[in-house]
């Protein structure tokens, strides 16, 4: 019994150290990985993720970490980039103001929020299915007004996002990790946060005792696509312009960072710095490892193998389901 | 008027053709009719093994790479060691089965849930077809021995050979899934794990190998699909995904209990199929239909899961 308990503690350690050997590995093979200018490059890399994946988080948090039947939004990264389109589009295109262009596609990141919202909480479709439908609904009309093609932007506000500092810090960098300590504030130390966790630790529970669960799910759908629109503008400014297929990369990463999180959180818990943590990992492994020349094409397999190790040591730590 | 709920869906499907059918009368031709049984065809085996795992509680983000494993076994295993078409066909279920192995080993002996374990052998399988291919090249081999193409382009009694198939695997899954003690215990897995295992189901035993045949059924739609480009195309099985999962969706909301169910994936699938050749029919600009298929998508699920909720209402359950 004592081994079996001491296993369990040891298995407790295996995220953290296999993501502690391979920093120290890549360090090794690649010693500029690690100066100053570097780390703020995987940074700026990172801070897409991190936004979406604070908006996972969220949903997550509220909904329940079972991932059919508890909370999951699929259809962040396709709010990011409908919003990034219309930005582009009408920047780019039309040579609407920045603000002007900015209001429509907060607009049509919300109705992404509120569609999810309404087919999970009133038509009680599982989040896994709505959002999966709703985002192949939202990437099709992005191709309709994006005609598939690239659009370049080059508005000086978008611009200072990828290269602009703040106290010497990159300004992208600075913004995520303000957002960050605002989603960490909201979710982990208000009334209001505390009531959203319990809504996703126990709905029944929370219903008993007086919590509207149902308004507290439609919120956390609204706020994961709030982070959507904010993370159109680092999109944009990352790859200077909206170009298609974006979302793929950007939705396996949240997905990765958000269990990452996770697994390195006492609980084994989703929660935000957890997430933030997760996407910053999950960059800088990418970064990583191309700059010490492996082949692009095993980046998959390699963070398939990640997220399998860390889920498969946290499972081990709880009992068996069956 | 429950009943009339029930099958409201039906109602839908019939609204489209009669819709199509206004738009272009072809859509209404046997021609084309049987079109959408071949383009449904695929669909329809993916479909299936998707229902099987969630009749049983669990989510296959993985069936894509299963087809894709499919079909490249038995293209490489033609054009690099000269297989008889047989061999070759065994050669993709084998290719489907490894994939649905190691989702069996991830989730039932490392007691990872079945969506970041399908979620994982997808990143891995997808990232194993780009270094096979050196980063996503077709392998094409025109000189496919004629058994091997009939798969997709021959007809037996001018029925196609691909609807046979699925016709096939469709009456396998509902006698199997339906009809059979091991598919009522599956279906008591879905609802009750703990209940089916106190009641003395081989809970593990019937997860591990629910999920190989999921992965060799999916194979067989990468066989057809091969066989008719003549072509192994790496990650081309992720578009079946989203549908495979829709249909089921569909299919269970037609069923009393809201379960998944074989018949109801039939339909699901039928409806996708129709609505994809209506579409097509309609000659519109690639991107719009895109668009569109996604609107309506999310419109069909919405209602189909609507009035079912309605449905349940009526009788005082929520």
């Amino acid at each position: 019994m004592i081994a079996i308990q001491f296993v369990r503690k040891l298995l407790e350690w295996v995220p953290v150290a296999v993501f502690a050997l391979m920093f120290i590995f890549l360090g090794i093979e690649a010693p500029t990985l690690f100066t100053p200018f570097t780390i703020d490059l995987m940074l700026k890399q990172a801070v897409p993720t991190v936004v979406v994946s604070l908006g996972l988080a969220v949903v997550i948090i509220t909904g329940g970490d079972d991932v059919v039947s508890g909370g999951i939004d699929l259809s962040i990264p396709a709010a990011a980039i409908i919003a990034a389109a219309i930005i582009a589009d009408q920047v780019t295109n039309h040579g609407t103001a920045l603000p002007i262009a900015l209001a429509f596609a907060l607009l049509a990141a919300i109705t992404v929020g509120a569609l999810n919202a309404f087919l999970v909480v009133m038509i009680r479709m599982t989040p896994l299915l709505a959002t999966l439908a709703s985002s192949v609904a939202v990437v099709g009309i992005t191709k309709m007004i994006t005609q598939s093609k690239r659009i370049n932007v080059t508005d000086p506000f978008i611009v200072f996002l990828r290269d602009g500092t703040v106290i010497g810090l990159s300004a992208g960098v600075v913004a995520a990790g303000l957002l960050t300590l605002i989603y960490w504030f909201l979710m982990h130390q208000t009334r209001w946060g505390m009531q959203a966790q319990a809504t996703g630790g126990g709905r029944e529970a929370a219903d008993i005792s007086g919590i509207s669960t149902k308004r507290y799910q439609a919120i956390s759908f609204l706020l994961a696509a709030f982070t959507g629109f904010l993370a159109s503008m680092f999109v944009l400014a990352r790859g200077s312009g909206s170009s298609p297929g974006t979302e793929e990369n950007l939705l396996l990463e949240m997905v990765l960072a958000t269990f990452l999180g996770a697994a390195f959180s006492p609980r084994r818990k989703v929660t935000v710095w957890g997430a933030a943590l997760g996407a910053v990992l999950v960059a800088m492994l990418s970064v990583g490892f191309k700059s010490i020349g492996v082949n692009v094409f095993w980046t998959g397999c390699i963070k398939g193998a990640l997220i399998l190790i860390v889920v498969a040591s946290a499972a081990a730590t709880t009992r068996g389901r069956y | 008027m429950k009943w009339l709920l029930r099958y409201s869906f039906l109602l839908v499907i019939a609204a489209c053709i009669v819709f199509f059918s206004f738009w272009n009368p072809v859509f209404l031709s046997a021609g084309n009719q049987m079109n959408i049984l071949e383009g449904s065809a695929i669909l329809l085996i993916v479909a299936l093994g998707m229902t099987l795992v969630v009749a049983m509680g669990g989510i296959d983000l993985s069936v894509g790479i299963a087809l894709d494993f499919g079909a490249a076994f038995a293209v490489v295993a033609l054009k690099e060691y000269d297989a008889a078409w047989y061999v070759a066909i065994l050669a993709g279920i084998v290719g489907g089965c490894l994939i649905g192995l190691l989702n069996a080993v991830l989730i039932v002996w490392l007691n990872v849930s079945a969506f970041m374990a399908t979620l994982g052998t997808f990143f891995i399988g997808s990232s194993v077809q780009r270094i096979f291919t050196n980063g996503g090249g077709p392998i094409s081999h025109r000189r496919m021995p004629q058994e091997y193409r009939d798969l997709a382009v021959g007809d037996f009694g001018g029925v196609p050979t691909e609807v046979l198939i699925a016709g096939f695997v469709l009456i396998l899954y509902f006698i199997f899934l339906e009809r059979s003690i091991l598919g009522k215990r599956i279906h008591a897995i879905g609802l009750q794990p703990t209940a089916a295992l106190i009641a003395g189901v081989e809970v593990k035993k019937i997860i591990f190998a629910s999920f190989i045949i999921a992965g060799a059924t999916c194979a067989i739609g990468g066989l057809i699909a091969s066989a008719n480009i003549r072509m192994f195309t790496p990650l081309s099985g992720f578009s079946y995904l989203l549908d495979a999962i829709a249909a089921v969706f569909i299919g269970a909301s037609m069923h009393p209990r809201g379960r998944p169910n074989v018949m109801g994936t039939l339909v699901g699938v039928l409806f996708l199929g129709i609505l994809a050749n209506g579409l097509n029919l309609m000659g519109l600009n690639f991107n719009t239909k895109d668009a569109l298929s996604g609107v309506i998508l999310v419109l069909a699920l919405a209602f189909a899961i609507g009035q079912r909720r309605l449905t349940s209402l009526r009788k005082g359950q929520t």
